[in-house]
């Protein structure tokens, strides 16, 4: 596994792509630094503009590199190796680039101009929503033999999870507001790991809001260090599944 | 006892069967010329027979082992693919490493002397993605005879390869069958399969039609060339043909 | 026995040293020692004007009452434990001093307010440099004028119940009041002030009590500036009040669902100005008020800078700066007879084509994900998502639920200089 993931890390090391994406998200958080007022503005800012990008990113790369890769799989797929080898060795490796990318392009700007445990908790859910999103690139890959429906479904699934979802759950809220809801609000958006990363920064940024809802159901999930463990933990699970799901598939896939 | 052995293997994508109930046995050191028209399962089989595909029906063994989750057999084996493509990024030195890191002990068996006649060796700190496509193949040649394989499986080789990389290649092939080593060759070119084959698999609609020496089908047809005789063989009954050997 | 002889027997020796003062006053010096009361037969034996020093140690008294002006002074912090019979300390005659001792042990009472220092119906007495510690109220004045309590921390027992707990410094009918440099923490309320006038509070620190960090009733004509509440169950209220001048003060972590760090109730004519309000649930609610002028404040990291209802008129906000607040305003009706005028709103996303440092289209502060919220609390949880920033964006292009009028005609396109230390 290894071995993949050292040479599929040199591949991807030289890919103009990983480092237009380094330099794009240099040039985004860096320019908000300089051109905003407040460093805090600053760093909201670029929290929305991160929970977007970098799962956009994650998943559509992923997707355009295994299919540019299928052929080079497929070389490796008759070698002496075990496929899930193969795949651990591939999937590390995105998950390495693009997870290194946003430690650089975001994190340095963020540890320069808004050091803290906010700014720590962006670079970390970032982190986690790139191992989401590569591991869910996987998965449409392996699943899909077409490289234009695969990337047309990565984009549909970034869309559900950054838009549709959070209208659906608005829907509901309104719908069912003669209901007691509130227990199932937070579960509800546990559902999508880009909520997920945002509640996560929210525990940092906007506890302060959180507390004044929840009142007595929350308040020791969010006032405490248990409701950033949570949220990790189930960002954990949203990395696990969809890579479970990806390997299988991949295991049974046809060249 | 033979290298490779399918029995009653099919491949069914959707309704459509591939490869149905197919059953042959290749022998160490013997020359397999697998022919068919387009869609009629030779790369299907092949792709079995490298665990690419995963059979629906029956079972292959490669020496002896059984195709299925153990890659071990594949240490014996050698693969050349119609199309090659590789990571853009990477040298072909580095390609080339990465392979003989994979494979292992595997290196220790043979370099063979392909990769100079090729020119490949000249050409190491090249990137893979700025090579044309006969180059590729160069590349993937190389790799598939590199470590000494017992079974060697070349998808349409020579297709892309200039003439004289083409003969370079085709005599490599004599050179490994003296080894020992069971080669399958696809191919559309029928002076190729006269000038190699030691038998003929003729696939059509997924199904083996026939698999016999040349000289016996050119025996059962009563014609002087291979290109006359197999389509003789398909325009009759192909299995009175056959039973009647 | 003669009104001398436990005087005498004290084991606690009071010595006399000589008569000094200018007045004649002389100094009294008490020191532990057994089981009678020093403190209580010094108070007895000195003359008004007097001063008693009470060196250190542990003197369990009971209840010990200062009926006439004198000056009571710890030397080396000495320990008055007043073995939980009520009050500890109670002052009723004017000019008293108490100052460097440390005291603790009152009563738990839901009939008597028990205090460790309990001044009634006292002018000009000063309290000065004293450590309460688990008191149930801490310092309790009522109906004295011109009362300085300064210097001193009033520290509750954080694990008790709130039932079992007071308020650190307690005001009732007094005016003239100074109270400066306090640390009044794990209390019911730090400081109270009910039916306070012109007095001030300053450079106090509030922290960690149960209910709020300053509770001001029906007080007018005060001021209360450089005060520090942190972690306050609800923050600071203010109600029932006019004339109220409130200038740098800090109100920071004060969260929870009915926390704020500034609850203005039925408030009239006030000044709130350079005061800083950090991640608090809400910053401000302002709730029937009139005619206050909030100025040059700075809002950062709130769940809710502010809260405005409609039933308030004529506030004014000017100067203020609106940082990563998670709602900028919300309001539970209209309330366009109040304004906002020059303030930085960090939301804000228009241009400055003049250069002249104000933005040139109007800014709203009541976004329309704010007004859903108002409906659905739960809702807080969408905040800095997409969606919620597309509702908001949209709904500044094309205004159709935000009430009209309600805007910042003149937007700051930086933060106002003389408020960027805060």
């Amino acid at each position: 596994m290894w071995k993949v993931y050292k040479y599929t890390l040199i591949d991807l090391a030289r890919n103009k792509f990983v480092g237009g994406w380094l330099l794009l998200l240099l040039a985004i958080s860096f320019g908000l630094f300089q051109l905003e007022d407040q460093p805090l503005k600053a760093m909201l800012s670029l929290t929305q503009v991160l929970l977007a990008l970098v799962p956009l990113v994650a998943s559509i790369f992923s997707i355009v590199y295994l299919y540019d890769a299928m052929e080079f799989t497929e070389l490796l797929a008759v070698q002496p190796l075990h496929r899930s080898k193969i795949l651990g060795g591939q999937m590390l490796a995105l998950g390495t680039a693009l997870v290194l990318g946003t430690w650089i392009g975001a994190g340095i700007p963020l540890m320069i101009f808004q050091a803290g445990s906010a700014a720590f908790t962006l670079v970390l859910a970032c982190t986690m929503l790139t191992l989401v999103f590569t591991a869910m690139g996987a998965l449409i890959a392996f699943k899909n033999r077409e490289k234009a429906r695969g990337v047309g479904l990565g984009l549909v699934v970034w869309f559900l999870f950054v838009l549709v979802y959070d209208a659906i759950l608005l829907w509901i809220m309104y719908a069912f507001s003669d209901y007691p809801i509130e227990p199932w609000i937070v579960p509800l958006a546990a559902l999508d790991p880009i909520d997920l990363g945002r509640i996560m920064v929210m525990l940092k940024v906007d506890l302060a809001a959180m507390m004044g809802y929840t009142g007595a159901v929350y308040e020791k999930f969010f006032g405490s260090m248990a409701g950033t463990f949570l949220a990790l933990g189930a960002l954990v699970a949203w990395v696990a599944v969809p890579s479970a799901w990806a390997f299988k598939a991949f295991q049974r896939k046809d060249f | 006892m033979a290298r490779v052995i399918f029995e009653k293997t099919g491949k069914r994508y959707g309704k459509l069967w591939a490869l149905r109930d197919l059953s042959a046995r290749f022998e160490p050191g013997e020359t397999v010329s697998v022919i068919g028209p387009n869609g009629s399962g030779k790369t299907t089989l092949i792709k079995c027979m490298l665990g690419l595909v995963h059979a629906t029906t029956g079972t292959i063994r490669v020496n002896g082992q059984v195709v299925g989750n153990d890659p071990a057999y594949r240490h014996q084996m050698g693969h050349m693919p119609q199309i090659s493509r590789f990571p853009n990024e990477l040298k072909i030195g580095q390609l080339i490493d990465l392979m003989d890191d994979i494979r292992g002990n595997d290196m220790q068996r043979s370099e063979g002397p392909l990769i100079r006649e090729l020119g490949v060796d000249r050409m190491l700190d090249k990137r893979l993605g700025t090579l044309s496509g006969g180059q590729r193949q160069k590349v993937s040649a190389v790799l598939a005879f590199r470590y000494a394989p017992t079974v060697l499986v070349l998808d349409e080789p020579t297709a892309g390869l200039d003439p004289l990389s083409s003969e370079i290649l085709l005599s490599a092939v004599r050179e490994i069958k003296r080894t020992g080593c069971t080669v399958l060759i696809t191919s559309h070119l029928m002076e190729e399969v006269e000038a190699m084959a030691d038998r003929i698999a003729y696939l059509q609609d997924g199904g083996l039609q026939f698999l016999l020496s040349p000289e016996e089908i050119l025996e059962a047809t009563g014609q002087t060339r291979l290109s006359r005789a197999i389509p003789a063989m398909l325009a009759n009954n192909v299995k009175r043909h056959v039973e009647s050997l | 026995m003669t009104g001398l002889r436990p005087w005498c027997r004290a084991a606690a020796i009071i010595s006399l040293l000589g008569a000094t003062g200018p007045l004649g006053a002389r100094t009294w010096t008490v020191e532990p020692g057994g089981r009678t009361s020093g403190i209580t037969a010094a108070i007895g034996a000195a003359q008004a004007g007097d001063t008693v020093r009470v060196l250190a140690g542990t003197y369990a008294e009971g209840i010990i009452t200062i009926d006439k002006p004198l000056v009571l002074i710890g030397v080396g912090r000495p320990l008055i434990d007043g073995a939980e019979k009520g009050d500890v300390i109670i002052i009723e005659a004017p000019n008293v001093v108490v100052q460097g001792f440390r005291i603790t042990g009152t009563l738990v009472s839901n009939i008597n307010d028990n205090a460790a220092i309990k001044v009634k119906k006292s002018d000009h007495v000063q309290l000065i440099d004293n450590i309460v510690e688990r008191a149930f109220f801490g310092i309790h004045v009522a109906s004295s004028r011109n009362t300085v309590i300064a210097r001193n921390v009033v520290s509750g027992d954080p694990a008790v119940p709130e039932t079992r707990r007071a308020n650190a410094i307690h005001l009732w009918h007094c005016s003239g009041a100074e109270i400066t440099d306090n640390l009044s923490q794990d209390h019911r309320d730090g400081i109270y002030f009910e039916f306070v006038t012109e007095s001030h509070i300053r450079r106090n620190r509030s922290l960690r009590n149960l209910r709020y960090g300053l509770h001001f009733m029906f007080s007018n004509n005060d001021t209360y500036s450089d005060n520090f509440f942190k972690d306050n169950g609800a923050g600071v209220a203010v109600m029932y009040s006019k004339f109220v001048d409130m200038r740098r003060n800090r109100f920071t972590s004060n969260r929870g669902a009915s926390a704020y760090g500034l609850l203005l109730k039925e408030i009239n004519d006030v000044v709130i100005d350079s005061n800083q309000f950090v991640d608090n649930t809400t910053a401000i609610l302002v709730d029937g008020c009139n005619r206050a002028k909030i100025n040059d404040n700075v809002f950062r990291g709130n769940g809710w800078a502010v809260r405005l209802f409609a039933n308030s008129m004529d506030c004014h906000f000017s100067g203020n700066t609106f940082v990563g607040n998670t709602f900028d305003m919300s309001t539970n009706g209209n309330p366009v007879y109040n304004s906002f005028s020059g303030n930085y709103w960090d939301r804000y996303k228009g241009y400055d084509l003049d250069r002249d440092g104000i933005g040139d289209v109007p800014f709203r502060p009541l976004s329309l994900f704010a007004m859903v919220n108002e409906r659905m609390p739960y809702a807080v949880v969408l905040s800095r998502s997409l969606l919620t920033g597309l509702m908001d964006q949209a709904e500044r292009l094309v205004p159709s639920m935000t009430p009209e009028g309600l805007e910042d005609d003149k937007p700051l396109m930086k933060q106002p200089h003389g408020t960027r230390h805060l």
